[in-house]
């Protein structure tokens, strides 16, 4: 049994909603939410498998780098030597350096041989990188363990109430999925337009966001590049606008920049 | 430690339970393969990819075992062996979270040393994870779509359906493998953590030794026979069918008669 009665996966991001009968928003555009915004000022923590710290595509924007361990079977946060396992997390990184240049970069991988994507090391990372501050979290993996729902219910209301903003990939296989369920986080799928900007809002959650998820070129490892597809690859579009944003308007609350995402959406208003 | 009417009656009921596994087994064949193969024969062929294979995960090491495939260039991978902690294969795994990828060949370093050993180096690979309850057990991989360079958000959700169908073959074929491992438990529960593991497996061998051989009652000695059967042609089973339809009409004359 699940703990929530929720759809927990993404349908293919095609059919796009209007927004006739949506918000009287009209003052916010794009160039209010992020013109002339480079990311500067924000931290963003790459919860992964981490960040090769010398890829070009990252283009030394990389401040930290932290792994997980299991200690005695205790998940311990250890500093890490910049390097990624899979390639995923640099992917990830890549496209948010993309679009917002001068972010920071702060690796959380809580990947590993040791570790299998187990749950408590994700809310480990998760937990971290919420008391360090970091202002933006890419979470492009999710855990389906239902014996952790409180826990992460827990990480990412706190999260929300600190103004910080998960970015959450939804799962695009049918099967529950933490905390990409929560109504606290951003949760992003794939829609197959290239362009890195192009955001959708869906009126019919848990899936709340569209960005670029197909076909996208991105950074791999040991300095590579390949072409990828998958909700994975579009949570770090929004991440990055959301970089954008935070760096003109520090002040926001989670609630303002959510708003803030569904207002600029590139839906058909009429 | 346990009390002997306690262990008399689990043993009674290991024995039981091995034996009826044992005997389906004989009946079905290698029920878990033969599903599996057929999930990745459909999947090849809706695809209309080069390959598809299904890699399960196995402990002790920890590694992704590729058990299945179909296509034109699948078969190279059975057999193939990834740690969870390499490659597509090994991150979908982890995260459970599906990825396509592509120009996987002009790239070098893309698993390109894995991709090799199967004989097939691909272009484009989709893969998504096998996922039940308790998390992932392995992943489901499609090779190059022959119609398109790429895989789309459509595909992935087709093979995410694809992989659901599969999770659900294997789960209700494990019951059967992992029999002996669920005896162990329920002899641990019985004898409430006071007897070693090294205790446990000697009882369960010694409960489960030559079950095969065995046989309990005539009736498991027919399923038994009716299991050689199956290799029979049409001619000889109806047959067969004629032969056991005249006994069984005898049966019943015998039964009203008593």
């Amino acid at each position: 049994m699940t703990g929530l009665d929720l759809p927990a996966w993404s349908e293919p991001f095609t059919n796009i909603p209007s927004l006739a009968r949506q918000l009287r928003l009209q003052g916010i555009s794009r160039d209010w939410a992020w013109g002339g915004a480079t990311g500067a000022g924000i931290k963003v923590g790459i919860v992964d498998s981490g960040l090769e710290a010398s890829h070009p595509r990252l283009a030394g924007r990389v401040v930290q780098s932290v792994a997980v361990e299991l200690e005695d079977g205790e998940p311990q946060v250890v500093p890490d030597d910049g390097q990624d396992l899979y390639g995923h997390g640099t992917a990830c990184g890549g496209i948010i350096v993309g679009l917002a240049p001068d972010v920071e970069l702060v690796s959380v991988r809580v990947l590993g041989a040791d570790l299998r994507g187990k749950g408590a090391a994700f809310a480990a990372g998760l937990e971290w990188a919420i008391e360090q501050g970091i202002r933006v979290l890419n979470l492009s993996l999710s855990s389906k363990s239902d014996s952790l729902l409180p826990v992460f219910h827990e990480l990412v209301d706190r999260a929300y109430f600190k103004g910080q903003i998960l970015v959450s990939a939804a799962n695009n296989v049918p099967a529950p999925s933490y905390p990409s369920l929560f109504s606290s986080v951003v949760s992003v799928a794939a829609h197959g337009e290239p362009d890195p900007l192009r955001l959708y809002y869906n009126l019919a959650p848990p899936v709340e966001f569209g960005a670029w998820g197909v076909d996208v070129p991105v950074a791999w490892k040991d300095g590579g590049s390949t072409v990828a597809t998958g909700n994975s690859f579009a949570a770090p579009h929004v991440a990055g606008m959301v970089a954008l944003i935070l760096s003109k308007h520090p002040d926001l609350t989670a609630f303002e920049v959510k708003t803030i995402l569904a207002a600029i959406a590139d839906n058909p208003r009429s | 430690m346990i009390a002997d009417d306690d262990l008399t009656a689990a043993l009674t009921a290991l024995r039981a339970v091995g034996r009826r596994s044992s005997v389906a087994r004989s009946l079905q064949g290698d029920v878990e393969q033969r599903l599996l193969q057929s999930i990745v024969d459909a999947t090849a062929s809706l695809f209309d990819a080069e390959a598809s294979s299904i890699a399960l995960f196995e402990s002790d090491p920890d590694r992704l075992e590729f058990r299945v495939a179909a296509g034109a260039h699948g078969a190279g991978a059975i057999g193939l062996v990834v740690k969870p902690s390499e490659g597509i294969a090994g991150f979908v795994f982890s995260t459970g979270q599906g990825l396509a990828m592509t120009d996987v060949a002009s790239d070098p370093r893309f698993d390109r040393e894995a991709a090799e050993r199967t004989g097939y180096v691909p272009r484009s690979i989709a893969t998504v994870p096998l996922l039940d309850d308790e998390g992932s057990i392995g992943v489901l991989q499609v090779l190059d779509k022959r119609g398109s360079p790429s895989f789309s958000l459509r595909d992935m959700e087709l093979l995410a359906i694809f992989a659901k169908q599969a999770t659900t073959a294997i789960k209700a074929t494990r019951v059967q493998r992992d029999s002996v491992r669920l005896l162990q438990e329920v002899l641990n529960q019985i004898g409430d953590g006071a007897m070693t593991e090294e205790q446990v497996e000697t009882l369960v061998t010694e409960a489960t030794r030559g079950l095969d051989e065995e046989s309990e009652t005539p009736f498991w000695h027919l399923v038994e026979h009716i299991a050689v059967l199956r290799g029979l042609g049409e001619r000889e089973l109806s047959l067969v069918s004629s032969i056991l339809e005249v006994v069984a009409r005898q049966a019943q004359r015998a039964r009203r008669r008593a």
